[in-house]
């Protein structure tokens, strides 16, 4: 019967393994400790007291599930403020590589590159000051201990929040690689082209791991949604 | 009513039990409370995580006599700490109800 309870347990949390596998561990030592308590000499029943006293196996995963949204929320939070530093990093080292190699963009796509910059220097510093926003906004908030309304309204603000910081910095990317093939077009190629495009594949991938950590907390809180419903 | 005095109440049992697994706080608070606060036991556990995750708790794993591994909780500081704040909030209010009853007594119905 505890096995039962603990496999089923262990199934509604499956969207969180690690919890999962923590959760099952926990709670099994507990049953069994529980069971070994209850002097009624009847091991069947020892289990299903035990079971019973813990409670609905669902009603206990919706808890766990808000506390391991709230973790993946506050992960989200810190993995934009990386990712931006990240870009911001690559971006500086493909300017000092131009630097460094006396590049420049031809006069003919000067104007055109004076935008590109600004709107890329705009985007940045937008995502920049959003996904702090968003970072300070769930952390100083308490960790729920239900899915309800409230909490669904921070989420909510945290995630269109997050949502808007990555839009800006797909925007900063996109400048970016504007103006690296401004930079480098008409020159044929050549080993120093290695930076600039080593450094455009790194902020590529930095988005990327933005978008799927904002896609997790949001299928995170749709499980959570779907637990506390039934 | 309880489950809003949770926090507080796993915390209190924590202190007075220093490091213990989730059944052993489990039982502490039923001792110390004399059996009032006999809560359903799979809420205790989601109340541990969330308050190791808001780093007023830590934890590790052990092995239990039984072979079986086992998580340990204890108090943090900063755990220390919020169960200080929380204990003189709740003497506050608790003095407050006790000073508007003792001015009071409930008005006997008429038969």
């Amino acid at each position: 019967m505890i096995e039962t309870y603990l496999d089923q347990l262990a199934r509604e949390l499956d969207f969180d393994r690690a919890l999962s596998r923590r959760v099952r561990l926990e709670v099994e030592d507990h049953l069994w400790e529980a069971a070994a308590t209850n002097r009624s000499g009847d091991s069947f029943e020892a289990q299903r007291r035990a079971v019973a006293n813990f409670g609905d196996a669902r009603a206990v995963a919706a808890e766990f599930a808000v506390v391991s949204l709230a973790r993946a929320s506050r992960r989200a939070g810190i993995a934009a403020l990386v990712v931006i530093a990240g870009v911001f990093m690559a971006m500086k080292a493909r300017v000092a590589w131009y630097a460094a190699l006396q590049w420049a963009i031809g006069d003919d796509m000067r104007a055109l590159g004076s935008v590109v910059i600004l709107i890329d220097r705009y985007a940045f510093l937008s995502s920049l000051i959003i996904a702090l926003g968003g970072w300070i906004y769930i952390h100083s908030r308490r960790i729920p201990s239900a899915f309800d309304p409230a909490y669904r309204r921070q989420l909510g603000r945290f995630f269109l929040l997050c949502a808007v910081a990555a839009a800006a910095l797909v925007v900063s990317v996109i400048s970016d690689a504007v103006l690296t093939a401004l930079q480098l077009r008409g020159a044929g190629l050549s080993p120093e082209f290695v930076l600039p495009i080593l450094s455009m594949a790194i902020e590529i991938a930095g988005v990327r791991v933005l978008v799927l950590r904002i896609r997790s907390v949001a299928l995170r809180a749709a499980s959570t949604a779907a637990l506390t419903r039934r | 009513m309880l489950k809003g005095h949770l926090d507080m109440i796993v915390l209190a049992a924590l202190a007075a039990a220093g490091s213990a697994h989730g059944y052993a706080i489990i039982e502490e608070i039923r001792r110390r409370s004399g059996g009032a606060f006999d809560l359903p036991e799979g809420t205790i556990y989601p109340a541990l995580h969330r308050l190791e995750q808001a780093g007023l708790l830590s934890s590790r794993w052990t092995i239990a006599d039984s072979g079986r591994r086992r998580r340990v909780y204890s108090l943090t500081k900063a755990g220390t700490r919020a169960l200080a704040e929380r204990h003189a909030v709740w003497k506050q209010f608790s003095d407050a109800i006790a000073g508007l009853l003792a001015g009071s007594r409930p008005r006997e119905t008429p038969a």
